[in-house]
């Protein structure tokens, strides 16, 4: 119950930062998807269950705050992909800021791709990323969360020595 | 064990979560043809397979019907075809009463026409002996019928009765060498008589012929001939037949031949005049030529 209130808790302050980043940051939004580090730190940290779960109610509020006229697209990719990363958690080692980093950089281009891919099946208008986009995006995604996955890290480890 | 379960656990939530977006997406997305995309796409996916199925049943129940149940085919060829003929036989003898019932119709149409007292016969036997052409119908003086009564038919004269009986009497149909009837041209008005040429083994025409018109008489061919009621036989205004052709005869008088209206070889009921009530109205005689 504490796991899924902290859930919660940083999904609404992925919006907040995502809201103000728009403001701040003319195409902000596409370069950093707040979203995306939430659904990574639940599934490295919670398992593959507590990965998707949170990645699908991170996407829809994703979808639901910044989407176009179709909603569910982004809930579908962060499912996806909190699961796998769950699953990935579990088998490998995934501990210390570079590895994290790769997962990040992976997670981002696999929720581009297969966000582009169930836009073009079900024929929804959605910008493509070029190569530079998606591979920026991907870069800004991994540095980001690595650094914040580290002191979030530091942060537990501190409270829990306490 | 624990974790192999959650594994399992994880994968079926997945599945679902899955299945659920798509449902969710494809809801909000027109397919085209009012229908989701979602809905197109199963349907494109499935169909075939459904095809697939029902030719193979097809197939089955092909060969189920071409060979296996052909058992007792032959028993119920023979069923069939007995009923068949039965059907047949039926359908003959309904025929048979739907073309009386008609001709009784039109029987019935006459006689309410005419005011005459009239009874209804049915023709029993025809020509019973070749020197004569005579029917015998199913009534009698017992039913009222006279000697000398007229017997007529929807279509037109066809004889007198000659015998009686109490429940029989015979008719000397105006084909008849020996018969004859009073009649006139309805047009102008010419009175002549009308007699029969049939004798002996079919020698001889069908058709009447109308003797002692005067040369200068006004009769052309397509002329109704009716009864004149002169003698007292027929009552006036009875349709005969029509004049065919009107040649010179010898002497004094024209040769004219009257094709009858009545069929006397297809006639199976006939109106016997019991009684004349009042001679015809011109109206009633047109209606009664009508009726033909």
């Amino acid at each position: 119950m504490r796991r899924w209130l902290w859930t919660a808790l940083t999904i609404l302050m992925a919006l907040l930062l995502e809201t103000a980043l728009g403001r701040l940051v003319p195409g902000g939004p596409r370069l950093f998807d707040a979203f995306l580090l939430v659904t990574v730190y639940c599934s490295l940290m919670g398992g593959e269950t507590h990965g998707m779960l949170a990645g699908m109610c991170a996407g829809w509020v994703q979808d639901i705050h910044f989407a176009g006229p179709v909603l569910g697209l982004s809930a579908f990719t962060k499912l996806l992909v909190g699961y796998a990363v769950g699953v990935g958690g579990g088998h490998f080692l995934i501990v210390g800021p570079a590895a994290r980093a790769l997962v990040l950089l992976l997670a981002t281009l696999a929720d581009a791709l297969v966000f582009q891919w169930l836009a073009a099946v079900f024929d929804v208008r959605a910008l493509d990323l070029s190569p530079l986009a998606l591979a920026s995006r991907a870069t800004v995604n991994a540095v980001v969360g690595a650094v914040l996955f580290e002191l979030l890290d530091r942060r537990l480890a501190r409270r829990f020595a306490e | 064990m624990a974790a192999v379960l959650d594994a399992r656990r994880s994968r079926f939530l997945l599945v679902g979560l899955v299945l659920l977006h798509l449902v969710a997406i494809s809801h909000q997305v027109d397919g085209g043809g009012g229908a989701s995309l979602l809905q197109r796409a199963i349907f494109g996916v499935f169909s075939p397979l459904q095809n697939a199925v029902s030719a193979v049943v097809r197939g089955i129940s092909g060969a189920w019907t071409g060979y296996v149940s052909l058992r007792g085919t032959r028993e119920e060829n023979g069923r069939l075809a007995e009923r068949v003929r039965v059907l047949e036989t039926l359908l003959q003898e309904r025929a048979h009463l739907a073309r009386e019932a008609e001709r009784l119709r039109e029987l019935l149409g006459l006689r309410e026409i005419l005011p005459l007292d009239t009874v209804v016969a049915e023709v029993v036997t025809r020509d019973g002996l070749p020197w004569y052409r005579t029917i015998t119908i199913d009534k009698g003086s017992d039913d009222g019928l006279a000697l000398e009564a007229p017997v007529i038919s929807p279509t037109g004269v066809v004889g007198r009765i000659i015998a009686l009986g109490p429940r029989a009497a015979k008719v000397q149909l105006l084909q008849d060498r020996d018969s004859g009837a009073g009649v006139l041209i309805e047009r102008s008005r010419v009175s002549g008589v009308v007699s029969g040429q049939v004798g002996f083994s079919d020698t001889g025409s069908s058709d009447l012929v109308m003797k002692y018109v005067r040369d200068l008489a006004d009769v052309v061919a397509g002329d109704v001939v009716v009864t004149s009621g002169q003698d007292r036989v027929y009552p006036k205004g009875l349709v005969v037949g029509r004049v065919r052709s009107v040649g010179k005869g010898s002497g004094l008088f024209k040769e004219i031949l009257v094709e009858p209206s009545a069929r006397f070889d297809q006639v199976e009921e006939v109106l016997v005049v019991r009684k004349v009530k009042s001679p015809l109205t011109f109206k009633q005689r047109v209606d009664a030529v009508g009726t033909r």
